[in-house]
């Protein structure tokens, strides 16, 4: 199960370049998001640029200003195969993937990063992501996946999400993400270390 | 190993033409092989895994951040260890450890390469305590820390060290640092160098770089293992709790926290996310990593009030005309900060230089990555604090190599500005200076054209001590003899005091006539 809520950016207001006001799901911290329509032409990435298979009606982008900041908190299951208990034994793991690109050869880009914490609120353990260079891309538009996968600390509660837009320059911020997830998965402990 | 040996082996090692083969991580060598070759050329490590050393940082009346990094391999872009490593932790009352007071485990992530922070709650204020780690069967050595007061304080002694290049010098002031009897130490920035390898060694430097220029995780990892390769800072951590700032070294040289480009911005994260992770940095909370907030307001009982400033994070360009070094958000908590400013003294712990500095009468500012790159932010600050009412304001520096005395005005081109605050701009630990012919040459110069500008001082490497009491504020420059000996003793230069409730800064009549390159008075 993907835990990150709105991950692939269909829910609530957008569908144009213009910033929204909230996003579904997801604290705006800085600047102001764009849920851009693939769709919409003008150079953003389009159904057939390199993105995710299934990729719905829109992505995220950076909107107009020069940092875009997003945060979603995700608490992590209480029960179950990846519940506290299995995390407190040394035997779930989280993947972390996104779908990161931006403009042509321009270095706008996006970063996706998850922060797990224990139950006083101190980080644990840290993954990110991106962003993607125009190098990376080819100085291609669209969107590539990266994904990272590792074990949830002992004492894991929550998670943060964070998704960064920055711009290089100009006034469009475009880093694009779409197709954002974080899921557990319940695997045999052997990565606890001896005390 | 001694002082004389160690050079001595430097010198044998670079006329025999081996140092280059020898210093870590050159080509050919193990992360195994270049630590021991490391070791024999003078840095050297606490036992694995917690080769790294012990810290404490940010502490208050209740609490205290303790600190380790599990680094078996110091060097090695991968540690020899499970990916999550559990971690006990003890606080205790004496350095024996039998009077404890509170323990518990963690987890160290290969994440966060096996770093592990531990914010210790439900301490007494104005108390010392001792602490150690155990992992793997082993145990840290043990370190030891300070509560903050509150209430009614008599007095407080602290430390300011900044700018540590590791080539450029051994850490004699860290040594001093970790000997003095201070309540608590603020590193001002450039605690790391990102540059790769300066060569030159040992001619003109004492030792070097492990490899090219930091742009990773894994790169950043190793140059702070190797810059705690120098026994003196792990003791000087070890020795007292830590408040923390950066300045552009930690990334890279004069960047601007806002620059968007993606290689930048991933570079920075990889930076940051290693300074969280060798820092004793108490994360704020909100924030998230790898954007750690650092910039906070402490308080030492009734007698002092920190504000620690984040002067790369946020800042734009330089020489805008709306430019800002602190960001819109940091700004405005900081005026809050001094609406709300109780009666104490005020230090701000800056990174880089706050007074304004002209090269020569009527000349261009020396540089703008410093406060004078953002003049109408900085009159802007100023004028607040004027207006505000604040008093008993003083700002240590870092950043410059050298030694600085400076009366803060709101507006520092007008003799008739009030005095309204002093700023003390440290020597630096290790980091080259100018030359003592450009800083006898330049010193009256700039005393010249910065009328404000009270002391000058280039020729010298070492910290500060302030000594505090409710009637007077006092800075003890204390400098080293010689950076090249990791032992070189440690004396005082001269000391500034400020008294409460007077705007300015005069010098202790008995060091009045100590060495320095301009003195007003």
């Amino acid at each position: 199960m993907n835990l990150i809520v709105n991950g692939d950016a269909e829910s609530g207001p957008g569908g144009s370049a213009d910033p929204v006001a909230a996003v579904t799901g997801w604290e705006i911290r800085e600047g102001g998001p764009a849920l851009v329509a693939y769709g919409l032409g003008g150079g953003y990435p389009t159904a057939s640029d390199p993105g995710p298979a299934t990729r719905g009606s829109r992505f995220f982008a950076g909107g107009h200003s020069a940092r875009t900041a997003l945060v979603q908190a995700v608490a992590l299951p209480a029960t179950g195969s990846t519940g506290h208990a299995a995390v407190d034994a040394g035997g779930v793991r989280y993947t972390l993937s996104g779908w990161l690109g931006g403009y042509a050869g321009q270095e706008d880009g996006v970063r996706l990063s998850v922060e797990f914490r224990d139950a006083a609120g101190t980080p644990v353990a840290l993954s990110v992501l991106g962003p993607v260079t125009a190098g990376e891309r080819n100085s291609r538009t669209g969107l590539f996946e990266r994904t990272v996968t590792a074990t949830v600390p002992r004492g894991a509660r929550t998670a943060r999400v964070l998704l960064v837009f920055s711009r290089a320059g100009g006034t469009s911020n475009d880093g694009y993400a779409d197709a954002l997830s974080l899921t557990l998965t319940a695997t045999p402990n052997t990565s606890r270390g001896r005390k | 190993m001694t002082a004389l040996s160690r050079r001595d082996l430097l010198k044998a090692a670079g006329a025999a033409g081996a140092l280059n083969l020898a210093w870590p991580l050159s080509a050919g060598l193990s992360p195994a092989q270049a630590r021991e070759a490391a070791e024999a050329l003078g840095a050297d490590y606490d036992p694995a895994p917690f080769t790294l050393g012990v810290a404490s940082g940010d502490p208050q009346s209740d609490s205290v951040l303790l600190w380790t990094r599990l680094a078996p391999d110091p060097l090695a872009a991968q540690q020899p260890l499970s990916e999550i490593v559990e971690v006990g932790w003890v606080v205790a009352l004496d350095p024996q450890l039998r009077q404890v007071v509170a323990r518990g485990t963690t987890t160290a992530s290969a994440t966060l390469g096996h770093s592990v922070h531990v914010p210790v709650s439900g301490l007494r204020p104005a108390t010392r305590y001792w602490y150690v780690f155990t992992a793997l069967g082993k145990q840290s050595r043990i370190g030891r820390t300070r509560t903050a007061p509150v209430g009614s304080v008599a007095s407080v002694r602290f430390a300011a060290a900044n700018c540590q290049a590791f080539h450029d010098g051994f850490y004699a002031a860290h040594r001093g640092i970790a000997r003095e009897n201070v309540d608590f130490v603020v590193h001002l920035g450039d605690y790391v160098y990102e540059h790769g390898k300066v060569g030159g060694v040992p001619a003109d430097h004492v030792r070097d770089h492990e490899g090219s220029a930091a742009f990773t995780v894994a790169d950043y990892r190793r140059r702070h293992a190797l810059y705690k390769g120098d026994r003196s800072l792990r003791d000087a951590h070890a020795a007292h709790p830590w408040f923390l700032t950066w300045d552009d070294h930690e990334v890279v040289n004069d960047y601007s926290g806002t620059g968007g480009d993606a290689p930048f911005v991933r570079r920075r994260a990889a930076a940051y996310q290693a300074w969280y992770e060798n820092m004793p940095h108490r994360d704020a909370g909100h924030a998230v990593l790898p954007d750690p907030e650092i910039h906070r307001v402490r308080r030492w009982g009734d007698l002092l009030e920190l504000t620690v400033l984040d002067l790369r994070s946020y800042r734009s360009a330089q020489n805008l005309k709306d430019g800002s070094i602190l960001g819109t958000a940091q700004k405005s908590w900081l005026k809050s900060t001094v609406d709300r400013a109780p009666e104490a003294w005020h230090v701000w712990a800056n990174s880089i230089m706050l007074s304004q500095l002209r090269g020569r009468p009527g000349g261009s500012y020396m540089f703008t990555d410093q406060w004078d790159g953002f003049l109408a932010e900085r009159k802007e600050i100023l004028n607040h604090i004027h207006t505000s009412g604040m008093k008993d304001f003083v700002v240590i520096t870092g950043d410059w190599h050298s030694a600085f005395v400076d009366d803060i005005r709101p507006d520092f081109d007008d003799a008739s500005s009030p005095v309204i605050g002093t700023e003390f701009t440290a020597h630096s630990v290790t980091s080259s200076a100018y030359s003592a012919a450009w800083n006898q040459t330049n010193g009256p110069i700039m005393g010249a054209a910065n009328p404000h500008l009270k002391y000058f001082e280039g020729n010298r490497y070492g910290y500060d001590v302030y000594e505090v009491t409710p009637t007077r504020f006092s800075t003890h420059m204390r400098v080293i003899a010689d950076r090249r000996d990791p032992v070189s003793p440690v004396t005082t230069l001269t000391t500034f005091h400020v008294d409460r409730g007077r705007p300015g800064s005069y010098e202790d009549p008995a060091t009045k006539n100590s060495p320095a390159q301009w003195r007003r008075d």
